[in-house]
């Protein structure tokens, strides 16, 4: 009975030492998925005690568990809206910025589809349902299958901003919960194509298809039409020590920019 | 026990225990636990009535947003760009039906080349599947060798590292030799496994001939990673492409045509994009009017808020630029009231050049897919014209000061065709495709689990033996307590999967809907749905048959019936009321399920497209409940996308009430018998 207790007590110490150090990030699924969670455990190796939450639930979640102290930094695939921003203001709170690095979305296609190329006017009339047919792109015949990210995604919205001149999604468009899931889809369905952030484009059974003759790869950044910065934000003032040391490494040091190019996005160098 | 009953009329439930003398303010323990019981059974209806309150008070406010919402829409010009946008929509449809009538054409003359092309690409893309793992290790040891090449070129001269570092890349070196041979081989096994000819149908049948030329091609191509392509497929491409080339020369006057067809609808197009941007920026500022004083008191908030006097000096400031005055709708919409005139500038001559071009249409094709195509351009061409005709009335009897009516707004969500939210023109809310997959995907499921739940209860509760009733009851209960993710992802990655293989079949290609391309689908949703209800329609129909009183089937046999002549005769029209009553809940059931829906059912908003007939069920589709699953976790507090979440809830709660109170009905009925 001793025993249990002393456990027990033991187990309440730790968890208490534990707090004092976590860092709880929430935000975009895109830097959620992979990047953070490695820059965390790159992090813990390189030294540096400190234990984290991460949860990636889209790009919208990181201003309102920001707002609601229920984080301490918030990833983004997209920068604030001013809304957002005016939110912050009546709380009498600011926002910090730091850019974690940049992304390309990469257009994916089947496989065994031959289509090599496509432009952005393609794009646009794939995704807001006025091209239907693959051989109106120069494909083989067959009805699009175009599959979305949903709308709490940051990818969602930046992508209608880059490559749908602001037009809105097709009602035919699927939405899917995250990259992973619209890589599977595509990986299955032979008339699919979908976007996902540079790091899913080399998924079993896709291939990423070049955008107006610009492949996608990360030398070719400042060409590539459908490219963004990802963002980190925090609150002034309200940020821990240690999330204060974690995103000063994460943005600066060479170990991080190892992470970031390793998980398929360009680093922030 | 020192109260023991001596006489028969003090035997009453009551005396029968010592009753204890615990007892405050007059209430003893036995009232304690009565209220107890009591409380809790009353908390339900509080919560009931709780969560009545909450949603009607959280719903009921969407209305008046939307309704402001619509008037903005008006006010700012967008809802008469849309008429313009509507009919440059149609034309699109009309164009492309006939678009891809044309290159279902032009491909045709080349479907062999196209068809071998394909199956190569086909199955080198299932080879390189097949050998993705040692493919890896290969580039991996690559990589490394690389690296270390590097490092050898990077040590100084005599550094007593080289021999170890030169050492290590020799073995690299003979590693990734080794890797080749073994992956060689491993490409050869590959071509031979049936895995690697599975094309999924791309192939259409005709891609097979010639066969060993394309494993000779796809070897290849597949080991070593080939920079260019086998001189067969070379030659089947060039082939490919002046067949290709030969009828569209051919077809010369249809592709003038289609020119034509996208020319003609140019100025309206241009019209349009202009008229779009201006009326952007009036919603801006219409909704930076109506958020003016929010924005204000946000300010002003944030400067009480700070302790620094310059800040609070400079938030004051900027409180004080934000400006509350109305802006000048007239003004503003002037640019769209002076495009009326150009609207019909633009519009006449567009309906007589289609007219026109519609006769330029080639009237006989080759192909059942042209042909196909070019019925589907001449249907959208009707409804083009009946776009066109609408906007000649309403585009120049549009007002942008009409106040929008509440009909209108009703009509709007209960049946508009949009969900459109999060949107940089504006956000609709139609609760109709949302309600339409709801319930597709609900009678899928009921007709499917009704048969199988009913029959067996009939099965279990009238006819089996007793030891088979205690295997077969329990196990059809258990699949109630399967999590709902659980069949999610079997629906993903089992059903979803098997159907599809199934649909590619070829002799099952006359199914309605055969071959399908989607894994998440409709049909896929109902038949887990259906799974899941099972457990609800056969415990209650099993009860309804269980409270048939048994003189009445003893009667029966009495008369000499068998047994399945009482059982259909007596017993289930007895128990029909029960019946229904077992079928409604189990509807109540399937239409409140979520998880499975939001995973499974594909997430596509819109109404589905009937015109394929029983096809239709191998659509994606979107839900209420999913709908309020995927969004709900995102939108602001008080918004009015919030709130038209909030409403959709409330409909399925009604729905919920409405099922619930029809199947009590129908039980009434049946406990009078």
């Amino acid at each position: 009975m001793k025993n249990t207790l002393a456990i027990f007590a033991a187990a309440a110490l730790l968890s208490g030492a534990q707090a004092e150090d976590k860092i709880v990030i929430k935000g975009s699924d895109t830097l959620g998925a992979k990047m953070v969670p490695q820059l965390a455990e790159a992090y813990k190796e390189a030294g540096n005690a400190a234990t984290f939450e991460i949860a990636a639930e889209g790009s919208s979640v990181a201003f309102t568990s920001l707002l609601a102290g229920a984080s301490d930094i918030g990833m983004s695939s997209r920068d604030i809206k001013k809304e957002e921003t005016e939110e912050f203001t009546a709380k009498g709170l600011k926002i910090k910025e730091w850019v974690g690095g940049y992304d390309m979305i990469g257009i994916i296609v089947n496989a065994k589809n031959g289509l090599a190329d496509i432009t952005l006017k393609q794009i646009e009339g794939i995704f807001t349902g006025e091209i239907k047919d693959w051989s109106e792109v120069g494909g083989e015949a067959g009805p699009i299958s175009v599959y979305t990210r949903n709308t709490s995604s940051g990818t969602y919205k930046s992508f209608q901003e880059m490559a749908m001149d602001k037009r809105d999604y097709g009602a035919d468009t699927q939405k899917m919960a995250g990259n992973e899931q619209i890589a599977e889809e595509v990986a299955k369905n032979a008339n699919g194509i979908g976007y996902v952030g540079l790091a899913y484009a080399s998924k079993e059974g896709v291939k990423a298809i070049s955008v107006d003759g610009v492949e996608l790869k990360p030398e070719n950044k400042s060409t590539y039409p459908i490219a963004r910065t990802l963002f980190y934000y925090t609150v002034e003032g309200k940020t821990s020590p240690a999330a204060e040391k974690f995103l000063t490494w994460a943005t600066t040091d060479d170990k991080a920019v190892e992470v970031v190019e390793r998980v398929g996005f360009i680093s922030f160098k | 026990m020192s109260e023991t009953p001596t006489s028969a009329d003090s035997f009453s439930g009551r005396d029968a225990f010592k009753r204890r003398g615990f007892r405050i303010l007059g209430i003893g323990l036995q009232d304690v636990i009565r209220y107890f019981f009591g409380g809790n059974a009353s908390l339900a209806i509080v919560l009931i009535i709780l969560i009545c309150f909450f949603l009607g008070r959280e719903g009921i406010m969407f209305f008046p947003a939307h309704h402001e919402g619509l008037g903005s829409y008006r006010q700012a010009g967008q809802e008469f760009v849309d008429y313009m946008g509507e009919e440059i929509d149609a034309h699109t449809k009309f164009y492309s039906a006939a678009n891809i009538a044309y290159f279902a054409e032009v491909n045709e003359s080349s479907a062999i080349e196209d068809a071998q092309i394909a199956t190569a690409r086909a199955v080198l893309a299932n080879v390189e599947t097949i050998t993705r793992k040692s493919w890896n290790l290969l580039e991996r040891k690559i990589e490394e060798e690389v690296g270390l090449a590097k490092k050898v070129a990077g040590l100084a001269e005599g550094s007593p590292e080289i021999p170890e570092v030169q050492q290590m890349l020799e073995t690299r070196r003979s590693e990734i030799e080794k890797l080749r041979v073994t992956l060689r081989a491993e490409v050869e096994a590959a071509l031979e496994s049936p895995d690697a000819w599975s094309t999924g149908g791309s192939d259409r049948g005709v891609g097979l001939t010639n066969i060993e030329k394309i494993r000779e091609a796809v070897l290849f191509e597949a080991f070593p990673k080939a920079k260019e392509e086998h001189p067969f497929l070379l030659e089947l491409k060039a082939a490919s492409k002046t067949k290709k080339a030969d009828t569209a020369a051919r077809l010369i006057a249809f592709k003038t045509t289609l020119t034509e067809i996208q020319s003609a609808v140019k100025p309206l197009r241009t019209l349009h994009g202009e008229l779009r941007k201006h009326a952007t920026e009036n919603r801006a500022v219409i909704n930076s009017f109506k958020s003016a004083p929010q924005r204000r008191a946000a300010l002003l908030a944030g400067a009480e808020n700070v302790d620094d006097p310059a800040e609070k000096a400079k938030l004051q400031a900027e409180a004080d630029e934000v400006v509350i005055t109305e802006p000048d709708l007239v003004a503003m919409n002037a640019p769209l009231y002076a495009a009326v005139s150009k609207y019909a500038e633009v519009s006449l001559p567009l309906k007589a050049e289609m007219e026109r071009l519609l006769q330029a249409l080639p009237s006989t094709v080759s192909t059942e897919s042209a042909r196909e195509n070019l019925d589907r351009s001449r249907s959208a061409y009707g409804s083009f014209k009946g776009v066109q005709k609408a906007n000649r009335d309403r585009i120049p009897s549009w007002r942008h000061d009409l106040p929008v009516s509440w009909i209108k707004s009703f009509s709007a969500f209960l049946f508009g065709k949009q969900w459109i939210t999060n949107s940089s023109w504006h956000d609709f809310y139609g609760l109709l495709p949302l309600l339409t997959g709801s319930l597709m995907i609900s009678v899928i499921a009921l007709i499917v689990a009704v048969p199988f739940s009913i029959a067996a209860a009939i099965y279990v509760n009238q006819l089996a033996p007793r030891r088979e009733q205690e295997i077969v009851k329990p196990a059809i209960e258990f699949i109630g307590a399967i999590p709902s993710v659980v069949l999610g992802f079997f629906g993903i990655l089992v059903l979803g999967e098997m159907l599809r293989e199934v649909s590619q079949v070829e002799w099952l290609s006359w199914v309605p809907g055969f071959p399908m391309a989607e894994r998440l689908t409709i049909l896929n949703a109902g038949l887990l749905l259906a799974f899941m209800a099972v457990p609800t329609i056969f415990t209650l129909t099993e009860d309804a048959l269980e409270n048939v009183p048994s003189a009445f089937a003893e009667n029966s046999f009495a008369m000499g019936a068998s047994r399945l002549q009482t059982v259909f005769r007596v017993v289930l029209p007895t128990a029909a009321s029960g019946l229904i009553a077992a079928v409604l809940l189990g509807f109540g059931r399937i239409i409140g399920e979520t998880m499975v829906v939001l995973l499974v059912a594909g997430n596509k908003i819109k109404i589905p497209d009937f015109s394929e007939g029983f096809g239709v069920v191998t659509q994606p589709t979107h839900t209420m409940t999913g709908i309020i699953a995927q969004e709900l976790g995102e939108v602001d507090g008080g918004s009015l996308h919030w709130r038209a979440l909030f409403i959709v809830g409330m409909v399925l709660f009604v729905i919920a009430l409405l099922v619930n109170y029809a199947a009590q009905q129908a039980l009434k009925r049946f406990q009078k018998v």
